[in-house]
């Protein structure tokens, strides 16, 4: 009950200047518990940043965003407190390339968590099973593919046993053939029934998985609907051109 | 994987690299013939003309004992003062940035000699430390300073994707650091540290201006009873050439081992 009375994440009236340059633009927006949401939106339409924000990787100039209960914007909160909570994957892995991915998936668990190295470890073998990449656990970062390296950043995120997971464009970077295997470990993870808040160009997933689509533009939010509604009867005149664009 | 066991990547197209590396240029490469000749004009001088260079020679372990204190002594205070400096250089406490920037930029705007007459004779006036020791710390001061410069740029150079991969892990700036961007930097600072260390092993000589019996000193002391001015400076070039070729060598060496570690 308690779930549903709260959201995970919630967003009001957010707005974010680089400069003069207008990222965001009176956002709000909300994700209940075990919500799947879907972020698209053109090149610079201030999703990555958005995203970014609700883990305050960038700090925003008014609004508040509200996670788990918690408002980020109130300098007063450790965010470290927060960032536990919220796992984030990256466009370009970001996995720690002089550990072991084992130690990749240990690191933070052991000085964030602090829990023992064999607690740590035992998760750590747990979800790389999960991923698919158990036999990979000793190598170093710079030997697996593309592929393989978001599936170990997912699990290293997964690790923490966060609330909830953010994921920015996390088949962008990969050659088409590897996008499949990741996109399956978020299907999973969804179906397991994570929050996930996820920017991606990948339309087959957002109809797929999303309990809701929102999309952006020149850092606005111009429309939020079902997948279902978004894809065949978008209300709005730049939704659909970028529809027609994309798909 | 196996597409690059593939026998095309083998066939080599053009006329060589436009640039020749190392490697190309064969067995006489520069470092061979000056090391190689410079301990064999030692030999020589020795055998052929032991008097005086004979007994100049007697004058040099001393000193290189003297000399490797400071360098040793100054490069290790140097790099404990440099990794402070260059965290500083990067931090956004304005306070600790302001203190970090004033000192590179002091000591980088003074000659190296001035600031060692100066810090020996400041640190004089206030305590009584034996001379080897202000002299390790007058150097130290000095290369501090520029070895803050590469910390600070061995560590911006780490893709802020790191920072940032720690950061949402739940880590703090500080535990990211320790953990992710430091044992990364070590790579990246090792080589240009190699580089100091040569330069202040040079630079060292300068300490010869205090009462620091250092390698140059102990020569010239030697020189100035017996009036073999030439002499004495001719070795005293060559004990330093064959000391610094030896370590760029070794730099050399290690960079390799580390970049083949990749
Ligand atoms: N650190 C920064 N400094 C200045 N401008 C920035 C910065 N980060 C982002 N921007 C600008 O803000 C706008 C929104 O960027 P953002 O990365 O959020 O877009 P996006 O929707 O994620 O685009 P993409 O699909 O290309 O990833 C862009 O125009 C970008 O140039
Ligand atoms: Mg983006």
């Amino acid at each position: 009950m308690r779930e549903n009375s709260r959201p995970m994440i919630e967003a009001r009236n957010v707005s974010k200047h680089f400069g003069s340059f207008r990222a965001l633009h009176d956002v709000s927006f909300s994700v209940a518990a075990n919500e799947k949401v879907v972020i698209i939106g053109p090149s610079g339409s201030g999703k990555s940043t958005l995203l970014r924000s609700i883990n305050r990787l960038e700090t925003i100039d008014s609004g508040s965003i509200i996670v788990d209960g918690v408002n980020i914007a109130d300098p007063k909160v450790d965010i470290c407190n927060v960032r536990e909570e919220v796992g984030m994957v990256f466009q370009s892995f970001n996995l720690f390339p002089h550990k072991t991915v084992l130690e990749n998936l240990t690191l933070a668990q052991l000085v964030v968590r602090k829990r023992s190295r064999a607690e740590a470890a035992d998760r750590a073998m747990e979800l790389l099973k999960k991923v698919g990449i158990a036999e990979k656990a000793s190598a170093y970062p710079g030997k697996l593919s593309g592929g393989q390296q978001q599936r170990v950043a997912i699990a290293r995120s997964l690790a923490m046993n966060p609330k909830m997971m953010l994921f920015d464009e996390p088949t962008s970077a990969l050659d088409p053939e590897m996008i499949g295997e990741v996109l399956d470990v978020m299907k999973d993870l969804a179906r397991e029934g994570m929050t996930m808040a996820v920017v991606t160009h990948e339309m087959g997933f957002a109809r797929e998985v999303a309990d809701k689509v929102i999309f952006m533009d020149q850092g606005a939010i111009v429309e939020v609907g079902t997948p279902e509604h978004f894809f065949t009867n978008p209300s709005h005149e730049r939704a659909r051109q970028f529809l027609s664009q994309i798909l | 994987m196996s597409t690059s066991e593939s026998p095309q990547s083998h066939i080599d197209v053009g006329d060589g690299a436009a640039i020749p590396t190392k490697s190309d240029v064969g067995l006489f490469t520069a470092w061979r013939i000056a090391f190689v000749g410079s301990i064999a004009c030692c030999i020589f001088l020795a055998v052929y003309k032991p008097d005086p260079y004979l007994a100049i020679f007697k004058f040099v372990p001393d000193g290189i004992l003297v000399t490797f204190k400071v360098t040793v002594g100054a490069i290790l205070l140097a790099i404990v003062l440099g990794l402070f400096t260059g965290l500083g250089r990067i931090s956004t406490n304005r306070l600790v940035n302001g203190i970090a920037s004033l000192y590179v930029e002091v000591i980088r705007g003074i000659p190296l000699l001035v600031q060692i007459f100066y810090i020996y004779y400041a640190l004089g006036r206030f305590v009584r430390i034996p001379d080897l020791f202000s002299a390790i710390i007058a150097m130290a001061v000095c290369y501090g300073a520029y070895m803050g410069e590469v910390f600070r740029a061995g560590i911006q150079s780490i893709p802020k994707g790191q920072m940032e991969a720690a950061l949402s892990l739940g880590m703090s700036r500080r535990q990211a650091m320790r953990h992710v961007i430091l044992p990364q930097s070590i790579k990246v600072v090792l080589p240009p540290i190699g580089n100091e260390f040569i330069a202040l092993l040079k630079d060292s000589s300068l300490v010869s201006i205090l009462a620091v019996s250092d390698l140059l000193r102990r020569c010239r002391e030697f020189a100035s009873e017996s009036f073999t001015y030439f002499e004495t400076y001719t070795v005293i070039a060559l004990i330093y050439l064959v000391i610094t070729l030896f370590f760029s060598k070794l730099i050399g060496i290690m960079e390799e081992r580390l970049n083949a570690g990749k």
